[in-house]
């Protein structure tokens, strides 16, 4: 018991004394999630909202892989791009691997789906009523789509923070693809690894209390955020 | 002509929900489309605000014939606004709610708000003019989607049901409004409802739709009956399990279960004992005719002429002879 209090006193020592690794840690961390958060926002949010919008024959099938795609180990996706951005793998030639857009790359492999699969959750469960009202209202397809997009934007959001909270604590892709190199690709998730493994515990749990800190603040900002948009 | 239909048909799967032969709705009047749950009623308003493509059938509307392509439907929808039954409006204030139409229709953002303020003065609404949409009451939401859907001016405003979920005050209100901006603006009105007293004081024209199939202007009284012939040759139809009325033979195709129409002004109200016994249990006003529902084990409409209803005077608990001839009854 003292040993875990001596480690969270030490560590919010740590926190509050701006430790210049452990800032670089949560720095490379907020830029590689952030990046593959955004990444997968821009591709996942359109994709998603077109799977539910639109009317097509293998929509159900489309769905049914996406869902599954939520289920891939971290470990799958890391050694899935590690194939191609190895040496030997067809995208050898870029020098990929162990950088910080290799990270980004499995990242946003991650979590695309299930940016793309809550969005469609998301859009499904709007009231049809929104749809007719503005196509009778006169709204052309784009317009109709937007007025939808509109009223599932709370939604949306919530899935685009699923997804960073998803990269921020996930630790398997970051470790293959990034290779936990010190100042450059090392992350929150891989530095609690590395010191646990070293046993030492004060470094870990800093970033632990970081780490939580950083996902209560992302709900408080997204609960801010839906009690003003509704009025 | 504002829309001339013909042979037009709906068909879900294998269950054809309208099968019109024609209907003519003329520019600048009311119609109410009543008939039961379930007739089409809701089907047809779609089609007539171009939200559905039928199944068959041709649409002239106006000018023109509809050709029933995307961006031609998206034109027309421009001139024809539907009100759904349980309106939704858009989670964003009344203004925003009202200033969607106008957008679509590039009016200048400085025209705007004057042309908004004029449909919520139109529904009594402007004190809500900044007021978050999603917390109105159900009236209140009822007329502020009336106020959307007139601010665009429209040509035609067809209303599924509009006072279907209000409480009296706000049917009251919502049937002023409908005859004002008919009155007014000269906008045709096309209804759905249950609700004969507000068709009759309001529609200029009433159309029955029936298991999809207009049935004329004024019936009610439409029942499932059973059909049987005796043994002089003459039919012996049984309608609702209870009433039991006899018509010569060459009014029934073949015996077997059917749906009839009685028609409610051709229904004889008799004093000498004979007839089928009812129970008087409504009486009112409807124009320039007095409707009376009557008990004969199923409720039965009749509509009076104001001199029958002098001379015969029946009232609320009498017990009334009725008498059916065979051209009250129509087989559908």
């Amino acid at each position: 018991m003292t040993f875990l209090i001596d480690s969270v006193r030490s560590a919010i020592l740590l926190v509050f004394a701006l430790d210049p690794e452990l800032v670089n840690i949560v720095a490379v961390s907020l830029k590689v999630s952030g990046s593959s958060t955004i990444v997968a926002a821009l591709l996942g949010v359109p994709l998603g909202f077109l799977i539910a919008f639109e009317r097509f024959k293998a929509k159900r099938m489309v769905i049914t892989v996406l869902n599954t795609l939520l289920a891939v180990p971290t470990v799958v996706v890391g050694l899935f791009v590690y194939t191609f951005i190895s040496r030997r793998g067809i995208l050898g030639a870029f020098d990929l691997l162990y950088t910080q857009k290799a990270m980004i790359i499995g990242q946003v492999i991650l979590v695309l789906p299930l940016v793309t699969a809550l969005t469609i959750a998301a859009v499904s469960r709007i009231d049809d009523r929104y749809r007719k009202t503005a196509m009778t209202l006169g709204a052309n397809r784009l317009q109709t789509g937007w007025v939808v997009f509109r009223e599932a934007r709370f939604g949306v959001v919530s899935a685009v923070i699923a997804a960073f909270g998803r990269v921020i604590a996930e630790v398997g892709v970051v470790m293959m693809l990034g290779g936990n190199a010190r100042g450059f690709t090392r992350t929150m998730t891989t530095a609690m690894a590395l010191e646990y493994d070293k046993g030492e515990f004060t470094l870990a749990v800093a970033l632990g209390i970081i780490l939580l800190a950083l996902s209560f603040g992302l709900n408080i900002l997204f609960n801010l955020f839906q009690g003003r948009s509704r009025i | 002509m504002l829309y001339e239909i013909s042979q037009l048909k709906q068909i879900y799967g294998s269950r054809t929900v309208l099968d019109i032969h024609l209907l003519e709705i003329q520019a600048g009047g009311v119609y109410a489309l009543l008939g039961p749950n379930g007739a089409g009623k809701t089907t047809l308003l779609k089609i007539l605000a171009f939200l559905e493509t039928p199944s068959q059938g041709t649409i002239r509307y106006g000018a023109e014939t509809v050709h029933f392509t995307e961006s031609r439907l998206q034109l027309l929808r421009k001139t024809v606004v539907l009100a759904e039954q349980n309106p939704i409006l858009f989670t964003a204030s009344v203004f925003k709610n009202l200033e969607f139409g106008l957008k679509v229709r590039k009016v200048p953002k400085p025209n705007r708000q004057a042309i908004i303020e004029g449909a919520l003065d139109l529904v009594g609404m402007r004190a809500f003019i900044h007021a978050p949409a999603h917390r109105l009451s159900g009236g209140e939401t009822q007329r502020v989607a009336l106020a959307r859907a007139l601010v665009v001016s429209p040509r035609v405003l067809l209303c599924d049901e509009p006072t279907a979920s209000v409480d009296a005050e706000h049917q009251a209100a919502i049937v002023r409004i409908l005859r004002n901006i008919n009155l007014e603006k000269k906008i045709t009105v096309i209804l759905s409802t249950h609700d004969r007293f507000h068709a009759q004081t309001l529609a200029h024209h009433t159309l029955y739709l029936n298991e999809g199939i207009l049935t004329g202007e004024s019936e009610e009284n439409i029942f499932r009956a059973e059909s049987g012939i005796l043994q002089d040759g003459s039919v012996l139809l049984t309608v609702g399990g209870v009433l039991r009325l006899p018509l010569p033979s060459d009014r029934i195709p073949s015996a077997g279960p059917l749906r009839i129409a009685i028609d409610s002004e051709k229904i004889l109200l008799v004093k000498d004992g004979s007839g089928i016994f009812a129970t008087v249990r409504q009486v009112g006003d409807a124009k320039d005719k007095i409707r009376a529902v009557v008990d004969a084990g199923l409720p039965i409409v009749l509509m009076l002429s104001r001199k029958t209803y002098r001379d015969q005077a029946p009232m609320v608990g009498d017990r009334v002879g009725l008498a059916f001839p065979p051209e009250s009854i129509r087989v559908l």
